[in-house]
């Protein structure tokens, strides 16, 4: 219903564009009257007084839609002070999938009549939204009409319309954001009233396995010993440093290479290779690291005579590395290129080499935008999530032996919200506990990062 | 021009942009410890040409260049030629100012430090003294010498890179426009630097100002389209030029 609605005042849109721009050629050509704005101007003008009102209360009819059913249909059963709020939600949504004959299982008989009342309230609701509409589509579009007779300047509307719809745009992505931000909020907030806060940040015990089996009669001494984060936040740190140990040394010099060294036609090939690494799908790294890495780090591991588990750290941040080369070198290669010719130019003609050149003059330049492309692979790091739930292992262990399981923060949420889990126990808000820790370092992260970069572009523009 | 030592000798030097042509057997003689001037509208290639004396071009990929350039009877355009060396003696001072982000006084140090000319803190506050004073900037700087380069006013950061150039003792200072981004008081204050620095050292200066040329050249050469027209004393060039074209163009009836 909706669909053919919408489609409606497209296609009446589109007419009154053409019906509207015709509409001034003709005047003009016959009466000589001279309009304010191009003839396209008053087609848009026609179109959007047809199509946005039309929009904006459909948006609003089908929202609220669902809502004055609801009200109706319950009013019975809301008399019974015996029937709370979640009943309630349970017996609606079971007409409606009565009526919509989804309901599997044997119908109840005494919803019946709620059933036909339901289809009877919906049947009149659409066809009352389908005059509405229509009739703002023809209210709207003749006093749009009577404005361009009265030769109003459509040019400017318009222009205030595309304003408008450029701002909504924006809007929504900035409230999604928000709306994002203050559910993880909302569930930490829940999950700190359970777990304290500080046990979250400074405990060393993580088995919120533990907490998930006591489930409704949860007791305090339990849930506080099992919530400890910190072999996560370690285990993070440390498979994000090993990242970058292998991600900034090739990182940088293959930046500075493709910067510096690299003639043209090579660099032309060699760029888009290493930004190849950056297109891979980080589940084929996950299991690159999991099913050849791993193994092999054993492998020579047991042949030395160390003992190493499969699942290493040190297998899941080599390989994340890898993963994370091309931001690094990307990056590097475009702050160095940023870095004036005539910089270069005034050291060569000193009698400077090209690597003299590079360490004394273009990386002091550039190194606010190396840090900050460094700061943005640790956040590419610190987020990422396949590679470590394959190849880094679940033990929560608080170790700096590189050879052994080690578990991230991406990991553990990952494991408790996989499978059908009820929303309102500790361990299930854990993930937003942990999902809030994460977005809030990233974002720190990422906000030094970027004033770095933007200081460094601003020296040099 | 005669019984004066000659610094700088090129022969029939071609240079090529890729496929385009940019100089045609250029022959010139600098004579050591004067101003020489090339002149000449845009793209004619008198850029090209200086850069050419301190092997510049070899930093651009398409570059090309043929012909025998040749400072004190040493032919430099060869491959076996160390290129550090010779711009050690050969400097160069460019359009832009083009200070190093660093401070002034690593700005002077940058050359002595990279060729091993000082062996001490002493040997370095000396010499970037000394090559300041020459500049005739340490009195504008001497209180802040920690302070960044780039913080410096146009003309003073053109004259630091002067000082920068001849903290390494060149022979030879070449200046491809270095007024052109200066307001006129910043330009007198350089023009009277040239004056001075003739005296120690041999430098070719290309500039898109008349008056400029007379004021600050001996020799003064004129380039069009990639070829050498006229070469002659300064005086001569200006008062009574041999060439038509030259003659145009110091007029200002095309360029």
């Amino acid at each position: 219903m909706n669909l053919t609605i919408l489609s409606l005042i497209a296609v009446f849109s589109l007419s009154c564009y053409f019906f509207g721009k015709s509409k001034v050629l003709k005047q003009t050509k016959i009466s000589g009257k001279k309009f304010h704005s191009l003839p396209e101007y008053y087609g848009y003008y026609l179109a959007a007084w047809c199509g946005l009102p039309a929009l904006i209360i459909l948006f609003f009819w089908s929202f609220s839609e669902l809502y004055i059913v609801k009200l109706f249909i319950l009013s019975d059963f809301r008399a019974d002070p015996s029937i709370d709020e979640n009943k309630l939600n349970l017996i609606f949504s079971e007409i409606k999938s009565i009526a919509e004959k989804n309901f599997s299982g044997t119908i109840p008989q005494n919803l019946v009549p709620y059933v036909e009342k339901f289809l009877s309230l919906n049947k009149i609701l659409e066809l009352s939204k389908f005059a509405v509409i229509f009739s703002a589509i023809i209210f709207s579009l003749s006093f749009a009409y009577s404005q361009i007779l009265k030769n109003i300047r459509a040019r400017e509307s318009v222009e205030k319309v595309i304003r408008v719809v450029m701002f909504l745009c924006a809007a929504i992505a900035v409230f999604t954001t928000f709306g994002i931000v203050l559910s993880l909020l909302f569930e930490s907030i829940k999950f700190f009233t359970a777990v304290s806060i500080f046990d979250f940040i400074t405990g060393t015990n993580w088995a919120p396995g533990r907490a998930f089996v006591r489930d409704a009669s949860v007791q305090t001494a339990d849930v506080e010993n099992v919530f400890g984060a910190v072999p996560l936040f370690w285990g993070t740190f440390f498979i994000a440093m090993i990242a970058m140990c292998v991600a900034v040394p090739i990182g940088l010099f293959s930046g500075i290479f493709m910067a510096e060294y690299a003639s043209r036609k090579i660099r032309r090939i060699v760029k888009p290779l290493i930004e190849v690494l950056a297109g891979i799908p980080t589940v084929v790294y996950g299991f690159f690291a999991a099913l050849t890495v791993g193994p092999f780090f054993r492998t020579i591991g047991e042949a030395v005579g160390l003992n190493v588990s499969s699942e290493s750290a040190l297998a899941a941040g080599m390989i994340m590395g890898v993963m994370i080369i091309p931001y690094v070198s990307s990056l590097t290669d475009d702050v160095i290129n940023a870095v004036p010719v005539s910089l270069r130019e005034g050291s060569y003609a000193m009698g400077a080499t090209k690597s003299e050149t590079i360490k004394k003059v273009i990386l002091p330049a550039a190194l606010p935008g190396i840090v900050g492309s460094i700061l943005l692979a640790i956040s590419r790091a610190v987020g990422e999530t396949m590679i470590v739930v394959m190849a880094a292992g679940l033990g929560a262990n608080l170790t700096i032996n590189p050879l052994e399981a080690s578990t991230t923060i991406t990991t553990q949420i990952v494991t408790i919200l996989i499978g059908d889990q009820s929303f309102n126990n500790p361990k299930t808000q854990a993930a937003f506990a942990l999902g809030l820790t994460l977005f809030f370092f990233t974002l720190v992260i990422n906000i030094i990062a970027l004033n770095i970069v933007k200081k460094f572009r601003e020296k040099y523009e | 021009m005669k019984n004066q030592k000659i610094k700088i000798s090129t022969k029939n030097l071609n240079v090529f942009y890729g496929a385009k042509q940019a100089l045609f057997d250029v022959n010139l003689e600098l004579e050591e410890k004067k101003v020489t001037a090339l002149i000449g509208p845009s793209g004619c290639g008198k850029s090209t040409y200086i850069r050419c004396l301190n092997r510049m071009n070899d930093v651009i990929d398409i570059c090309k260049v043929e012909g025998s350039i040749k400072i004190d009877g040493q032919e430099i355009n060869k491959k076996d030629v160390d290129v550090n060396l010779l711009r050690e003696k050969v400097g160069m001072v460019f359009q832009k100012p083009n200070p190093f982000p660093k401070s002034i006084y690593d700005n002077i140090a940058y050359g002595p430090r990279i060729h091993g000319l000082a062996d001490n803190k002493n040997d370095l506050d000396q010499i970037v003294e000394s090559s300041l004073k020459k500049a005739a900037l340490w009195d504008e700087v001497k209180d802040r010498l920690n302070q960044p380069g780039t913080g410096l006013s146009g003309g003073q950061q053109q004259r630091l890179c002067i000082a920068r150039t001849i903290s390494i003792n060149p022979e030879v200072i070449l200046m491809d426009e270095p007024c052109s981004a200066l307001d006129p008081i910043a330009t007198a204050k350089i023009e009277e630097l040239i004056d001075d620095l003739k005296k120690t050292y041999t430098i070719v200066i290309v500039t898109h100002s008349m008056s400029q040329a007379a004021r600050v050249s001996q020799n003064t050469g004129f380039f069009h389209l990639g070829k050498i027209l006229e070469f002659n004393l300064t005086e001569k060039i200006f008062k009574n030029p041999d060439n038509k074209l030259t003659q145009d163009y110091i007029t200002g009836r095309f360029g």
